[in-house]
Order: C-alpha cells, then sequence, then structure tokens
C-alpha cells in the first residue's frame, strides 16, 4: 500500500505517534537510562547509597564467578540458538512446500502450544522427564530399568526447555519467509534441470535466508535472558546470567550490581543486533547493485 | 456556449523537483464529455486527481461549479471520481455501496433507498444484486456498480480515472456505449481519463492530449485525428502515414518536395498546415491509411506511390497493406475495405493513390 | 541420486519433523492434562487411579481465585491498551511516511528484542523510585505497564501485517463520496482492518495471560497464574497445577479457533474479490 507522508503538525500522525512515544519514553526509554546510572553507585545494608564510582563494574569484571556465569549463558544461548535455527528449516519447509492443506491447522496447534503459560509447560517437562515420571514409566513397562533417562536437573533438561519454549520463533520467522518466495523460482530450477535436494540449496535456502537469520538472532537474544528453565528443569545446578540479576534483585538487594549485569546483557544482545543487521544490510546492497 | 463548470487557469503541480503539470489552462463546459488523453506519465491522471481534490496545486487556480478550489477537500467538492480499479468496499453490499454518499450527506433512509432502486435500473443492474457483496458480481457488474455510487448523487462533474483499463475488448465496447448512453441521459459533465485514444474519440465531445505534463491539443475527435497539432499527436492513434517533407510558400499555398510521393503539382492549401508551418520549412506530410487507395494499371490520381507489398494483414472490416516504396523509406500503410478477393498479394508491384487535399502537414 | 529416492527420502525427513515437532511442543501439555485427573498425591508415573478431586481442590483455595482474577484484570487492561496503541502505531509504521519514521520504529520495536526478564527488571527500578517519589509500591498498576511496553510491538506487527494487503483506494472512493477522516475510518478502514485488530487482540490477551517475567518482576504482591504456579511448585509439587493447566488450556484453545474463523472468512472474502476483479 502505498505511504502517506505526513508532517509532524499533522493531527492523525500525533495522534497515533505520541501516545506510544510518551510511554515508551517513560516506561522504557528512561527506565533504561535509570538501569544504566544506578550502576554506578552502591549498597550498604541492603540501601542504596548514590556513591557515583566504578566498585561494581570492577566487581563485575574482575570476578571469576560473573565471568563463569556470563560464559555459560553465552555457550547455552549459542547452542539453543543453533539447535532452534536448524530444526525449524525442515519443518518451516515441510509446512509450506508439502503439507500446504494442513499448514493452517498446524500452525494453530503451534501458536497454541507456544502462547500457553510457559511455566506451566515447563512445570509439564519436570513431571515427564522426572525419575518416576511419564518417560520413565513408560519406559521402564517396555523393559528398562528405573530411571533409565536421568535428566532433569541437568543443563541438558535447561537446553531441552529453552529449545522448547524459543524453537517456535525460528519455526515462525523461517516459515514466513518461505511461504513469500516466489514459486515459480521453485519451478524454473527444476526446469533449469536441478533436482528437490539441488533447489532446495541453491534457491530455497538463499531466499529465506533472512527469515532463518531474523529467528536466528530474536532467539539469542530471548536466550540470553532465561531463568525460568535453569531453575525449574536444571534445578538450579547451572545458573544463567538472568538467575544471577534475578538474585541480585531479590536476595541479596544489591540494585546496582542486578543493574550492572542487565547491562552487560543488553549490550551483548545489541552487539548481536547490530552484527545481524550490519549483515542484512551488506547482502541487501549487494544484492540491489 | 454553455457556461463552464470546470475553469484551470495555469495549473502547475511538482513532486520536489520533478514538474508533473506545467501552466495547464482548461475549461470544461456543462455537461461536456471531455476526455484526457496520452502516453503513461504524460500527468493525466495527476490532473485528474487535482480536480478530485486529492493532489494540491502547486501553482495557478481551479474553479469548478462556481467555486475556488482552493483548500476545499475531496470530500466536499462537487465532483465525484470513478476509479481504475473501481474501489468498490468490500465489507459493504451493492446497495450499500451505492448509497454510502447519500448515507455521508445524512439523507433519510427512504430517499436513499429510493436513489439506490433508481440508479440500480438506470444502470441495468438486476434488483436482486442489492443484497450481494461486490465479490459476488462479474467485472462488469462491478463497473455498473462503481458508475452507480459515483452518480447517485448527482454530482455536477463525474470524473473517470481509465476505468475500464481491465475490461477485455467486448466487454469494454459494450460499457463504453452504455457510458455514452448514460451521459447522454443525465447531463452530468464527464471527465474521462485514458491512454486509449480510440475510446476518447468514440465517448469525447472534445479531447485533451497531453505530453509530459502540458496540453498538446485541445479539440474535437475529427479535429485531432484530421488536424493533429504536431506528429505526436499525429502519431498517437492507430498507424500513420508521416512522410519527411520541405514545404516553401508559392502563391496562397505552399509547395512540398518529398521523395516518396511522385506529384505533378505539389501544393498544399493553407488550410492543411498545423501551427506554425505557414512560412514552410521542414515537415512531415501525414496520411492517414485509409486516405490510400490501390490504383488499376493506367489509373491516375494526383499523388502516387510506387512500392512493392511487403505484408498484409486481414482485420475484419479492412486489409492493411504494408507497402514498401521502390524509392526507399519507411513502409508506407494502407487500409482498404474488406473484399473477399484480394486486391493484392505479398511480393506484387502496386501503385498506392491519393488526393492531395486529404494530407496535412505537421511540425516534425 | 535417483529421484524418486531422494524424494521418499525427503518426505520422510519432512513429515517426520513435522510430526516429531508436535509431538515435542505437546508433550507437557499432554502431560499436565493427565495428570490433572489423578487420584494420588504424587505426580508418578504410572497414576494410579483417575478422579476430579484436584479440581476441587483448586477451585476451593483462595489465592487460586485471586491469582485468577488477578490474571484477568490484568491481561483485560493489557490488551485494551496495547491493542489501541499497537493499531495507532500500526498506523505511523506502515501507512504514513514522516520524519525521524526510522527512529520511531526502532523505539517501538524495541521492546520485541529484549529478554523479557531484563525489560521487567529495568522497569521495576524505574518504578520502584517513581514509587518511592509517588508513595505507593509496585503492583498490578505496574505489571499493567509492563505488559503494554512488551506486547504492543506484537500488535503493531500483527496490524501491520493485514494494512499490508489494504487497497488504500478504498479510502480515497470514500473521502470522494464525501466521507470526513473520521467516517472513513469508522466506515471503511477500521471494519477492513478488524480481522487483524481482532487477532491482535487474542494474541495480546494471550501474550498477557500467560506471560511469567514481566508479572513475576513488576507486581510486587499481587499474584497471577503464572507467578502463583511459580511460587508453587518451588515449594512443593502439587497435582493441583496440573488441573490449573487443563482449566486455563480449554478457554484458551476455543479463543484462538474463533479468532482463526474469523480471519480465515474476511481473508477468503478479500480473495473472492481480487480474483472477481482480475477475472473481470
Amino acid at each position: 500500500m502505498a505511504m502517506q507522508d505526513k508532517s509532524w503538525r499533522d493531527g492523525a500522525l500525533q495522534l497515533s505517534t505520541l501516545p506510544l512515544l510518551v510511554i515508551f519514553a517513560a516506561f522504557f526509554v528512561i527506565p533504561l537510562g535509570m538501569t544504566a546510572l544506578l550502576s554506578f553507585q552502591g549498597t550498604q545494608y541492603y540501601r542504596l547509597v548514590w556513591t557515583w564510582d566504578l566498585d561494581i563494574w570492577r566487581d563485575v569484571f574482575g570476578q571469576w564467578h560473573y565471568w563463569r556465569i556470563m560464559w555459560r549463558t553465552l555457550v547455552m544461548a549459542l547452542v539453543c540458538t543453533a539447535l532452534t535455527t536448524v530444526l525449524a528449516v525442515p519443518i518451516a519447509y515441510a509446512m509450506i512446500n508439502r503439507l500446504s492443506k494442513w499448514s493452517h491447522h498446524i500452525t494453530l496447534l503451534m501458536v497454541f502450544a507456544f502462547l500457553t503459560d510457559a511455566v506451566l509447560k515447563t512445570f509439564g517437562w519436570v513431571l515427564f522427564l522426572d525419575r518416576s515420571g511419564v518417560l520413565n514409566g513408560m519406559l521402564a513397562g517396555l523393559g528398562f530399568g528405573p530411571g533409565a533417562v536421568d535428566v532433569l536437573f541437568s543443563p541438558t533438561a535447561t537446553m531441552i526447555g529453552m529449545v522448547y519454549n524459543l524453537l517456535p520463533y525460528t519455526i515462525f520467522t523461517t516459515a514466513l519467509s518461505m511461504a513469500r518466495i516466489d514459486r515459480d523460482l521453485v519451478l524454473a530450477s527444476y526446469d533449469a534441470g536441478a533436482t528437490r535436494l539441488r533447489t532446495f540449496f541453491e534457491v530455497t535456502l538463499p531466499l529465506a535466508r533472512p527469515g532463518i537469520l531474523a529467528g536466528a538472532v530474536l532467539v539469542f537474544v530471548l536466550a540470553l535472558g532465561v531463568f525460568l528453565e535453569p531453575k525449574v528443569m536444571g534445578g538450579g545446578t547451572s545458573p544463567m546470567a538472568a538467575e544471577l540479576i534475578r538474585q541480585s534483585f531479590e536476595t541479596r538487594v544489591n540494585w546496582p550490581l542486578g543493574a550492572a549485569l542487565t547491562i552487560v546483557l543488553i549490550v551483548i544482545g545489541a552487539l548481536v543486533l547490530a552484527a545481524a543487521g550490519g549483515l542484512a544490510a551488506i547482502r541487501m546492497r549487494r544484492s540491489k547493485a | 456556449m454553455p457556461s463552464p463548470i470546470i475553469e484551470a487557469t495555469g495549473i502547475q503541480k511538482y513532486y520536489g523537483d520533478y514538474r508533473a503539470l506545467t501552466d495547464i489552462s482548461l475549461s470544461v463546459a456543462n455537461g461536456e464529455f471531455l476526455a484526457l488523453v496520452g502516453p503513461s506519465g504524460c500527468g493525466k491522471t495527476s490532473l485528474l486527481k487535482i480536480l478530485a481534490g486529492f493532489e494540491d496545486l502547486s501553482g495557478g487556480s481551479l474553479t469548478i461549479d462556481g467555486r475556488d478550489m482552493a483548500g476545499v477537500p475531496a470530500s466536499a467538492r462537487p465532483t465525484r471520481m470513478v476509479f481504475q480499479k473501481l474501489a468498490l468496499f468490500p465489507h459493504k453490499t451493492v446497495a450499500e455501496n451505492i448509497g454510502f454518499p447519500l448515507k455521508l450527506a445524512k439523507r433519510p433512509a427512504a430517499e436513499i433507498d429510493a436513489a439506490v432502486r433508481h440508479m440500480i435500473e438506470l444502470m441495468r443492474l438486476k434488483e436482486s444484486y442489492l443484497t450481494r457483496f461486490p465479490h459476488e458480481l462479474s467485472g462488469g457488474e462491478q463497473q455498473r456498480v462503481a458508475l452507480a455510487r459515483s452518480m447517485v448523487s448527482q454530482p455536477p462533474v463525474l470524473l473517470l480515472d481509465e476505468p475500464m483499463s481491465a475490461l477485455d475488448a467486448k466487454l469494454k465496447k459494450s460499457l463504453q456505449a452504455e457510458l455514452k448512453h448514460l451521459h447522454r441521459h443525465v447531463g452530468t459533465s464527464f471527465v474521462h481519463v485514458t491512454h486509449d485514444l480510440e475510446e476518447a474519440m468514440m465517448l469525447a465531445d472534445r479531447i485533451c492530449v497531453m505530453r509530459a505534463g502540458q496540453i498538446v491539443q485541445l479539440g474535437a475527435p475529427a479535429e485531432i485525428y484530421y488536424r493533429p497539432a504536431d506528429a505526436f499527436v499525429a502519431g498517437f492513434i492507430g498507424d500513420t502515414n508521416l512522410l519527411p517533407a520541405r514545404l516553401t510558400p508559392e502563391g496562397a499555398g505552399l509547395r512540398f518536395d518529398c521523395d516518396a510521393l511522385d506529384c505533378a503539382a505539389p501544393m498544399l492549401a493553407p488550410g492543411q498546415l498545423a501551427p506554425g508551418l505557414e512560412q514552410g520549412g521542414e515537415a512531415l506530410l501525414m496520411i492517414r491509411p485509409e486516405m490510400l487507395r490501390l490504383l488499376a494499371p493506367g489509373e491516375t490520381a494526383e499523388a502516387t506511390i510506387e512500392g512493392e507489398v511487403a505484408e498484409f494483414f486481414i482485420r475484419g472490416a479492412s486489409i492493411q497493406y504494408r507497402v514498401a516504396p521502390s524509392g526507399g523509406g519507411a513502409e508506407i500503410v494502407m487500409d482498404l475495405p474488406g473484399t473477399s478477393v484480394l486486391p493484392a498479394q505479398a511480393g506484387d508491384a502496386v501503385r498506392l493513390g491519393l488526393t492531395l487535399s486529404d494530407i496535412f502537414a505537421v511540425r516534425p | 541420486m535417483n529421484d524418486r529416492l531422494e524424494k521418499r527420502l525427503a518426505d520422510i525427513v519432512l513429515y517426520g519433523s513435522v510430526g516429531a515437532v508436535l509431538v515435542f511442543f505437546y508433550i507437557p501439555i499432554a502431560t499436565l492434562i493427565l495428570f490433572s485427573f489423578t487420584e494420588s498425591r504424587f505426580l508418578s508415573w504410572p497414576i494410579p487411579g483417575f478422579s476430579l478431586r484436584w479440581y476441587g481442590e483448586l477451585l476451593a483455595d483462595r489465592s487460586f481465585w485471586s491469582a485468577l482474577g488477578n490474571s484477568a484484570v490484568l491481561a483485560v487492561l493489557a490488551t485494551l491498551f496495547a491493542t489501541v496503541l499497537g493499531l495507532a502505531g500500526a498506523f505511523a509504521w506502515s501507512r504514513y511516511r514522516f520524519r525521524f519514521q526510522w527512529g520511531f520504529r526502532v523505539l517501538t520495536f524495541a521492546p520485541l528484542l529484549f529478554p523479557q526478564l531484563l525489560l521487567g527488571v529495568v522497569m521495576l527500578l524505574w518504578f520502584s523510585v517513581l514509587a518511592g517519589w509517588l508513595n505507593m509500591s509496585p503492583g498490578l498498576w505496574s505489571a499493567v505497564i509492563g505488559h503494554v511496553v512488551y506486547i504492543v510491538p506484537f500488535c503493531i506487527v500483527i496490524i501491520s501485517v493485514q494494512m499490508q494487503g489494504y487497497d488504500d483506494t478504498l479510502d480515497y472512493a470514500a473521502e470522494d463520496a464525501g466521507a470526513t477522516r473520521w467516517q472513513i475510518l469508522r466506515e471503511v478502514t477500521l471494519p477492513l482492518l478488524w480481522p487483524g485488530i481482532f487477532s491482535a487482540a487474542t494474541f495480546a490477551f494471550l501474550l498477557s495471560w500467560g506471560n511469567f517475567y514481566i508479572t513475576y518482576s513488576l507486581s510486587g504482591s499481587a499474584r497471577t497464574l503464572p507467578t502463583f504456579v511459580f511460587s508453587g511448585i518451588a515449594v512443593g509439587s502439587s497435582p493441583i497445577y496440573p488441573a490449573l493447566a487443563t482449566l486455563t488450556f480449554v478457554p484458551a484453545l476455543v479463543l484462538i479457533f474463533a479468532v482463526d474463523r474469523l480471519r480465515r472468512r474476511a481473508d477468503r472474502k478479500r480473495a473472492l474479490a481480487r480474483a472477481a476483479a482480475e477475472a473481470g
């Protein structure tokens, strides 16, 4: 659809932007600035003290403990991104190209699963994977010993939970970009003598790349901030950065520390976003040239 | 001449640095059917949008129905538009679509209902269509609903933005006839944008030919066809022959020098000249294909062309010959009335003849 | 490779992957539904017998009812604000072009790219400061604001998608017919965008209803269903949570299918209109 040029004096533009701008400034931009400021303060006896120094930052970068948790968070986020991205490709492809008659119902089933309360679903996984849960119960019925699968309360369980909660994002973005591929391009490839597999790698996959990249970036950023899965499924044995942030607010009541850790995670996320954005921009410029 | 309903003076339209319209002055008489024609990008649609109020003027003035239109929004103008893509509201029934302008004008329901029924009848639509949705109608029926919606409030001016460009040839013909009928019946002024000059000639009282944001010629269809202002207008419709020539004043008329034509007395009367050629100079002689005839051996004409038939096309009512002149130069196009026995075959040597008064000279 | 063999293999991989992922998605959901009918107090397999007693226990739990009430209030308010703001934002995103539009888009899209917990935490810091000044403590009100900021980008995207298929000449046609800006909006634009607005509202409702991280950070002492479950299972699991899950799944499923029917009907109408216009 055509875009209408609007000046900021136009009432319609003001009506459609100003409320959002005010709300996002007041409850998103200012809080972000506030968080940055807080990271330069200190605490004493569980109370905030306006010290304006770098103590917290020295602490964050100086302690091995934080480095280790940050490293673990990064690795977990990367593994989760890789798994969800790779898994999404065949699923999205099948939904768009093979099951087009059913893709609508499949999408609905996925949306429902996606929108359901994450706490409950994660709890459902605990019940399923537990030593005396459904999986082991069924395996025992097949003749395996009791507790044949013992993954609950381990990083593997955390990863299962993360993949479970984030996979819909990559499936949706990948399927969306695959659905937009002109079917004639695929037919042209067959016509040129390419096999299905060849066509998939030469035509479909490159054209779907923007969606795949977008999904991967989204999952990575979201994976940086999980604490439900490490806590409920990982049993708190291998905490990730978000758990650290939660603790610094709740148990240790050290707001400046929590603020600094939050900033670190936001910066990592922003860097990845910027890198992906840059990559996409370069590709776009090249394909236009 | 009746008083003008539209009076445009020196209209300018810029999009940034791009000049879409340069100094357009034009008046449309009450009840007139005016066609705006020109190639795409000539500014005809911009002009229509300016009349409708969807675009602002960059300069000049516009009066419609005696009122200055500066600052008057589209919704308050005495004009209605039929859109290229019809723009029927998919969520409203046919009756709601047609009655929409009256509903907005807060007319009583009974009046709206009566007006809608009247339009349905005028447009030869079935009454059972009233409760249907636009997508349940055929393309031609949708067209009539769109026309009905634009006409229901009896606007003094109806603007049509190529509403028939998407239709197939046959449907187009029948709707063109109906549009003409409608125009005669309602007495509204029509301004009709089209890139199809044939359609314009068939429908309009006057045709305004535009190019690159300017009016090239404004006149009755016969004038546009037989006395084009320049080579661009001459070549805009169908096939035409434009033969390069040199004109020199001699006596009351002009003598022409044209390699393609064999002519004993090559003279043109002043009435056969487009503006700017009174003093002679380089020119193009326009000869419409239907002005040429095939000469029998020994038959003579005021001017003749010798050549060989390159190709011919049977077009139903006429047969078109493309003849390569023996003296070289561009192929000559000739339309002969259709006959069951072909007067000439491809490869035949032929002689074409014409009457000098059928020639019209334009500037190259 | 033989083309037929290749096709067979591809089919196995493709159909298999979709089947597997659906099973994967529904494992915890099915597990919860199964356990909600257990007779036993312990959530272990096999289930000794079926009963509805945990539904009774759940319904007798006062804190469940207060969490349900809070969830409903929070979701309704968040849906209302997020949908209206999202609709306004979608106009600015997809229909208008203006100076600094890029900035507007980045700002209103950013929360979508934020880990929810961080979004919550960042706002919590600010609300705690505000609360100190205004002498009030974070509660449902701050959770509503948090949810709105988090959900608005989703609504903008969904409504913008609906706008992509919108034919603006319809607006011009309405204006030409004599409609004012407000009449155009009410008579033409909004009715045609309605399926998109409705799906945005549904999505907003479900996102708010199931949200854990932001509610957890911002709702103070008020509990919603997700935080009620979280604090419950932290103490010790009980079959009332599977019962709760089963009870809340049903309305969500009904809602999603209802919205889908509505949307598909609108899409079909549009496709028909387009086909008719092209056939014309």
